[in-house]
């Protein structure tokens, strides 16, 4: 009798998430899945040939890390990056590309470039802060601790052009070189391993050297556009920070689309560029008009401080989540979410009592996300 | 990873993912999860497409990739699984609200991730111990135990009328394209 009933239960269970509206995304699994398989080519590549280079060159010491070979030479890298402040901006991009996106977190910052940010493949720009990358093991990898990017591996499979005066490095499809002393840098190459353009030497080669020219004029803790923010955060409590932002070029300025609150060490990991802690939120700021219309699902609304808004619980065994979704609120589309059970302030109360939507005009923006 | 491969794969995963989303949906009994976890293997079967396409039976290949995902995940914690992109998903209400259903489902959302991705693929996917224990990765004792456990705790949540043994027959075999019995299984 039980297996009769655990049967209709699954079959009901199939039967509800069938109905419900899909959000999974092929292109997105191309996308990940190839960015997994370069990282994976990345720490599996390097012929005999290279390899012997390699071998030829610690024995000559040239490899940074090695005993002999020192630390670069001026500044130290900085120890973290202060999430409300580009570190980093491209001084040079070939002709018909520009900047997509960028992020800040305290270990890392990073920047895409190309033609669309769904192009299948662009320029990746990440940077480490001091103590995040080390050269490790016989073979001579790469390895970047930060926990927010997979498979951060990447075997150097041969000297590259120096970049800034600093020696450089070709692991796999990246161009890697320690940007300052005690911080390193990697800039992803928008060529796919395995397609045709590969094999194309000439093309390799022609991608290479824009990688070097573009690693050559990248510019560390120089003045950028500014980070705004098109809502503002008030009367939290005093130990909650901004930990982490993603943000998009917007009308001369860098607006931060999504950003993410935390006290110390977050504790749900990483990803897609923001880090997560129990407990604090994390929001989504867009363009309504750039929503899906879709945004917020089929949920009954209800109306918070003015605003149409789906505030939706999640529990799943001791887990739990709260998210607060509005598609429309003083012409931007929001999207805020908590996870765990005792959050300090709950998602209603954050969006009613201490959040203010500065609308869609970026004159009235601001570079404090916490007032 | 050249455009005739892209295709094949968007055509074949395309085809699989209301057979995956349902699976899925089973796993997880969370749709946003469900996407989540769908979204997950959608990648895996990318990196791995090669072997997928050439495997004698792509489809339980692409169900054993996400049953792993789904006990990886659950392993180091669902929560550390972050949907971005400020989507929402809702499922609609279940039409069965009764205690007894109720418990039952708690029940099985509180079972460790192994065992209930056992009686997933034993009831839903209908798959016997050996191919179950296949895909889990253990041996076919492995999978009675944890099947047997996990009927056990279903049946405590039911309360004593149920505690006494299973019996009863089978419900029909579900038409799931990436569970055996389905149409579209080769």
């Amino acid at each position: 009798m039980i297996e009769s009933q655990v049967r209709a239960l699954l079959a009901e269970i199939a039967d509800g998430g069938e109905a419900a509206l899909s959000q999974v995304d092929v292109q997105l699994a191309r996308r990940r899945g190839r960015a997994r398989l370069r990282w994976r080519r990345a720490c599996m590549a390097g012929t005999s040939v290279l390899a012997a280079v390699v071998v030829a060159a610690l024995v000559v010491g040239v490899l940074p890390g090695r005993p002999g070979s020192g630390p670069p030479a001026g500044p130290a890298a900085p120890r973290q990056f202060n999430p409300l402040v580009p570190y980093l901006s491209f001084g040079w991009l070939p002709a018909g590309d520009s900047l997509l996106a960028g992020g800040v977190r305290p270990e890392a910052t990073y920047l895409t470039a190309g033609r669309t940010i769904d192009a299948p493949s662009t320029w990746d720009l990440v940077v480490y802060a001091a103590g995040q990358c080390h050269l490790t093991g016989p073979a001579r990898e790469l390895k970047c601790s930060t926990p927010a990017l997979e498979g951060l591996t990447a075997r150097i499979t041969g000297r590259a052009p120096a970049v800034g005066g600093h020696r450089a490095f070709w692991a796999g499809p990246y161009l890697v070189w320690p940007y300052a002393r005690g911080g390193w840098a990697g800039l992803l190459l928008p060529i796919s391993y395995g397609s045709p353009k590969l094999s194309d030497a000439a093309k390799r080669k022609a991608a290479e050297r824009d990688a070097v020219k573009i690693a050559d004029h990248v510019r560390y803790g120089a003045a950028t556009p500014p980070l705004v923010f098109a809502a503002q955060l008030t009367r939290l409590p005093s130990r909650w920070r901004v930990s982490s932002v993603y943000y998009v070029p917007d009308a001369g300025v860098l607006r931060a689309s999504r950003f993410a609150l935390g006290t110390g060490t977050p504790d749900l990991g990483a990803d897609g560029g923001l880090e997560y802690q129990t407990n604090l939120p994390y929001f989504s700021v867009t363009d309504p008009v750039a929503s899906r219309r879709s945004f917020c699902g089929k949920s009954a609304s209800e109306i918070i401080n003015g605003y149409w808004v789906v505030v939706t619980h999640q529990v799943a065994g001791t887990a739990s989540r709260q998210n607060l979704c509005a598609a429309s609120a003083d012409g931007l589309a929001l999207y805020i979410s908590e996870f765990g059970a005792h959050p300090p302030i709950n998602i209603a109360s954050l969006f009613r009592d201490h959040l203010r939507l500065l609308g869609a005009n970026p004159a009235n923006w601001t570079r404090k996300p916490i007032g | 990873m050249s455009r005739s491969r892209d295709a094949e794969y968007t055509e074949y995963v395309s085809a699989r993912l209301p057979s995956l989303r349902r699976l899925a949906a089973v796993l997880c009994d969370d749709g946003q999860r469900a996407d989540d976890l769908v979204q997950a293997t959608l990648t895996t079967i990318y990196v791995h497409w090669g072997r997928v396409r050439t495997a004698s039976h792509p489809d339980a290949y692409a169900r054993a990739v996400l049953v792993r995902e789904f006990i990886h995940e659950r392993r180091s914690a669902w929560v550390q699984r972050v949907s971005l992109g400020g989507r929402v998903t809702d499922s609609p209400a279940t039409a069965v609200d009764h205690d007894t259903a109720l418990d039952l489902r708690a029940a099985v959302a509180a079972l460790p991730a192994r065992q209930r991705a056992t009686l997933v693929l034993r009831f839903f996917c209908d798959l016997n111990v050996d191919q179950s224990a296949e895909i889990l990765g253990c041996s076919p004792g492995t999978v009675k135990s944890q099947t047997a456990r996990a009927l056990d705790a279903a049946r405590k949540a039911l309360g004593p009328a149920h505690a006494a043994g299973s019996g009863g027959q089978p419900a029909a075999a579900a038409e799931h394209q990436i569970c055996p019995g389905g149409p579209g299984h080769d």
